[in-house]
């Protein structure tokens, strides 16, 4: 028994349902995913790991080399995509005591921007009038 | 906050579905098994794939076929140190509760929540609690206003299952996460929209 085979970038759990057939079935009977994966799809589809691609987490992932961050910073930045440092900051973990100062982390978020694209809009809910406008709209 | 996890076990494959293929009938009895069960490495979410497949002896009095099955699954595990993104369900005066849709069990203990804060009682909602942020002279509130909220994963426990349990307890929950929502970039994102780019407090 092995408990860890592999992390998995949400992305990649996202694909695997999709590969099933998620994203085709509006009815949800059809194809062979149970109601509780599909609660995983619906949370997925609102992160930025629906805009995502394997191509862009491997471009991703090699680039992050020259920063010298751990594998589960680069995962959690991927999963996240943060857009500003204040969003970078619960990320890094002692970013000080390990040389990453604030051009490095300028430089990686200029990489996030650059690489991995903007999350979508995620709706209002209800009568909230605060319309998120993230950095997803580029005018 | 997921990872692969390769398992070997002991399947059994009802009578029933011994006229489908092997590894559908497999995948089967393995979905009703593992699937959304918490077992000690995590939420099972999904079955990934079958690695190889033994047996198929049948016991004597029983007419399902039994199967020794290595196979993968999908586990919610997040680690600690990871941020992740959910959603408002409710908080009393120990402090919050988060959910992801699939999995509902994240709390936030009142000292995670950035102080200075207040909880008071919540006008909306009678048995609710609502818990307040006062940073300078604003005050930000923690309710189901809040479109996502960031936390950070302090731990993830596994309560033993209660031998008895009180009449209004709420329903056992075999996986804890234990989340932070004190510090910069944490908490509901609508707090860190409204701020211009802030100057870091760390460096």
């Amino acid at each position: 028994m092995k408990a860890n085979a592999g992390t998995l970038t949400n992305f990649e759990v996202l694909d695997l349902l999709n590969s099933r057939g998620a994203s085709n079935d509006t009815t949800r009977v059809i194809a062979p995913i149970s109601t509780s994966e599909y609660k995983v799809y619906d949370y997925l589809m609102e992160t930025p790991a629906c805009t995502q691609t394997q191509e862009i987490i491997t471009n991703f992932s090699d680039q992050c080399k020259y920063f010298k961050l751990a594998k589960a910073e680069i995962l959690n930045i991927i999963n996240i995509r943060p857009s500003s440092t204040v969003n970078l900051a619960p990320i890094l973990e002692e970013p000080s005591e390990r040389g990453i100062d604030k051009k490095a982390k300028e430089g990686i978020l200029k990489l996030v921007e650059a690489l991995l694209p903007p999350p979508p809009i995620v709706e209002a809910r209800g009568e909230n009038e605060e319309e998120e406008t993230e950095e997803g709209e580029q005018s | 906050m997921f990872c692969l996890s390769e398992l070997e076990d002991t399947v059994r494959v009802p009578p029933s579905d011994l006229n489908l293929p092997l590894e559908v009938a497999i995948k089967k009895a393995l979905q009703k098994l593992f699937l959304d069960k918490v077992l000690s490495i995590g939420l099972c979410v999904s079955i990934y794939g079958i690695k190889s497949i033994e047996g198929g002896f049948v016991l004597p009095g029983d007419g399902a076929a039994t199967y020794k099955v290595v196979f993968r699954i999908v586990v919610f595990r997040p680690f600690v140190g990871e941020v992740i993104a959910a959603k408002f369900k409710e908080s009393d005066s120990n402090g919050l509760r988060l959910t992801l849709g699939f999995f509902e069990d994240v709390y936030v203990p009142a000292p995670l929540i950035p102080t200075p804060n207040r909880c008071e009682p919540d006008p909306y909602n009678r048995n609710q609690m609502r818990w307040v942020w006062k940073y300078g002279d604003d005050e930000f509130i923690i309710d189901d206003s809040c479109q996502q909220i960031k936390f950070r994963v302090e731990n993830i426990s596994y309560p033993p299952v209660p031998t008895e349990r009180a009449e209004d307890a709420k329903p056992f929950a075999p996986m804890v996460v234990t989340g932070t929502i004190d510090d910069d970039g944490l908490g509901p994102v609508s707090w860190w929209e409204a701020c211009a780019p802030i100057s870091d407090d760390e460096d």
